[in-house]
């Protein structure tokens, strides 16, 4: 380099060449690591999206045909091009004679699900904010023990503590009732704490303005501190309806009456009833799925929140 | 000594300050009467009933002492078979889970077009539910109607019996449960990345670090406390894993997925143990006690 700032201000032909030869490298080596990104990208897509087209491809068809198209595979294994039908919603929702007398209907489920999870969410609501608010906001003596005493339920294992639930809620008299699938769920420790910390956050000045109008204690968190929390309150409460809408092991153990199956209780038992009928089964996985990734879809950022809230603990 | 304690009650509740302590306390009690009633109260439960020979129909119907303990450890190889397994499946289920979400979280983290979409991608299978995912991978896995199979077989492949085979079940549990998960920690990782200073690998770029070297001497250390996270999450989860099981091996084939949620589920709710299945849920507690901790102490001593 120095010789040339030495011999002369003109490059050689022989450094023009190097210069052009080093540029085409870098255009090549941009195009491969395109290309690498764009293959590594395809994979990653095919591998995480490509069981759900199947899914949802497949529900749109007859057993027969599913089963047809399975080998060789192709795009025509995934995509129904020709031959779709909605016979397995219909029958899956019981919304014809033959499904409603086969016990196939799964309209009932859906509907429990979506009233439980409802009920969980309002009243998560009400009573988290409630704690939250408390502990956020409001003195008492030795409040600290008594947030160890709410962040140490975090530690007991869920699976662990389902089977001992079981006769705690049997001897309250709720199992095999609908009021097994939301009670038990009515505040998470995990909830407080989380809320615990957005309503910290915000300034006390707003509520020493308030005092000073004279508004009592429920005034200030209705019309000071919740407002302000919106953001907060939507992120768990799509935490929380994905939890009941999602939960498997509990209403499995706690309800034993068809009629109050939720929908994940209510497609586990079709599997294994009706093995053979392969379009109602991915149908039943449509409608099982359908509200929450919807819900996610719409919602993107707060679900990513909810898991951003959840490492906090970390 | 009772007319001060009286005239101490009236004056109690007469002080405002007092009587704020009892308003603030009323919206902090039912969720307090919540966690009392449904998890503290069921361990306490499971624990008196660990020394009971407790019956669904009887209730407390004889006290046994520790021999729920001692038929654990000493009489049902059954269990201590179900507790290898579970360790198996944790160790390689957070090994994946970790290796994965990283690359995963290095991928979605760049400043390229489409990366908001991979991203949601990975996670549409966090937010359905696990049975639907189970039941799914089972009938794409089925070994002769199954499209992974039919794909298998015309890039020219062997065929594989996935779930029905008694060495390939458990690696397919493992494949189904990080494919259902990854996407949360790679969701962690990546806010983790994104807190990582540009600064800082534009210094290392002046030192002359390529960037594997970058990769290991910045990003890694920066996002030590995600990744902490990610495993002793993980390590929770895999040690309770229950739905793939209950909805597509029930523990066979030849108990090789016999993992020990689904058996103390079992034992409770198919055979009526509960005494039982009480002792070996306070074993399960005192196991994820003892390896949270011990994973605490060798992440932070590093």
């Amino acid at each position: 380099m120095s010789e040339i700032n030495n011999t002369s201000t003109q490059f050689s032909d022989e450094q023009l060449r190097e210069f052009a030869r080093t540029k085409r490298l870098a255009v090549l080596a941009k195009i491969g690591r395109g290309i690498f990104y764009v293959f590594i990208y395809a994979l990653i897509a095919f591998v995480f999206v490509m069981p759900m087209v199947y899914v949802l491809g497949n529900s749109l068809r007859t057993s027969q045909a599913i089963w047809s198209n399975v080998f060789p595979a192709s795009w025509k294994s995934f995509i129904p091009f020709e031959g779709i039908t909605l016979k397995n919603y219909i029958q899956a929702l019981g919304l014809d004679a033959v499904s409603k007398g086969a016990g196939m209907d799964l309209s009932n489920a859906l509907w429990i699900s979506f009233a439980s999870s409802a009920v969980v969410v309002g009243l998560s609501l009400i009573f988290n904010t409630g704690a939250a608010y408390f502990f956020g906001r409001l003195k008492f003596p030795k409040k600290n023990l008594i947030l160890i005493y709410v962040v140490a339920t975090m530690m007991i294992p869920q699976q662990v503590v389902l089977v001992p639930l079981y006769f705690v809620v049997k001897q309250l008299g709720m199992i095999n009732t609908f009021w097994a699938l939301v009670v038990p769920w009515y505040a998470s420790p995990f909830i407080v704490f989380a809320l615990t910390q957005f309503m910290t956050d915000l300034p006390y000045e707003l509520d020493e303005a308030a005092i000073i109008d004279g508004a009592n204690l429920f005034q200030i968190l209705w019309k000071i501190v919740l407002p302000n929390c919106l953001p907060g309150l939507l992120t768990v409460s799509i935490l929380e309806f994905q939890f009941i809408w999602n939960e498997f092991y509990w209403p499995l153990i706690a309800v034993s009456n068809q009629d109050l199956y939720p929908i994940q209780v209510a497609i586990a038992g079709q599997f294994t009833q009706e093995g053979p009928q392969w379009g109602r089964v991915f149908a039943a996985m449509v409608i099982a799925s359908l509200p929450i990734i919807i819900l996610f879809i719409s919602l993107q950022r707060y679900f990513y929140e909810s898991v951003a809230m959840s490492g906090i603990k970390g | 000594m009772t007319t001060i304690t009286n005239s101490g009650k009236t004056s109690w509740f007469k002080k405002q300050k007092n009587r704020n302590y009892l308003v603030a306390f009323l919206f902090v009690l039912p969720a307090l009467i919540n966690f009392t009633v449904f998890r503290y109260y069921p361990m306490i439960w499971a624990f008196r009933a660990s020394f009971w020979d407790y019956s669904l129909l009887q209730g407390f119907k004889k006290m046994v002492g520790f021999d729920n303990y001692v038929r654990a450890f000493t009489a049902d190889p059954i269990f201590l078979q179900s507790l290898k397994t579970t360790f198996i499946y944790a160790i390689f289920y957070v090994g994946i889970i970790v290796v994965l979400a990283l690359a995963l979280a290095v991928f979605a983290n760049q400043k390229k077009p489409g990366v908001g979409a991979i991203r949601a991608f990975i996670f549409i299978p966090v937010v359905t539910s696990f049975i639907v995912v189970s039941i799914v991978w089972g009938m794409l896995l089925n070994p002769d109607l199954g499209i992974v199979n039919g794909l298998l077989q015309t890039l020219g492949l062997n065929r594989l019996m996935f779930l029905t085979s008694k060495t390939q079940a458990l690696p397919t549990l493992i494949a189904i449960s990080v494919w259902k998960d990854v996407g949360y920690s790679v969701i962690i990782l990546v806010a983790g990345l994104k807190g990582v200073p540009e600064m800082l690998h534009e210094a290392a770029i002046v030192d002359g670090a390529n960037s594997w070297q970058r990769f290991w001497s910045v990003t890694l250390p920066s996002i030590k406390r995600q990744l902490m996270f990610v495993v002793v999450w993980a390590t929770m989860g895999a040690f309770q894993v229950f739905i793939p099981v209950y909805s597509l091996t029930q523990g066979g084939p030849s108990r090789s997925t016999n993992v020990v949620v689904y058996y103390i589920y079992k034992e409770a709710f198919i055979f009526g143990e509960m005494g039982y299945a009480s002792a070996l849920s306070i074993i399960l507690l005192f196991i994820l006690l003892g390896v949270s901790i011990f994973q605490m102490r060798i992440l932070r001593s590093d």
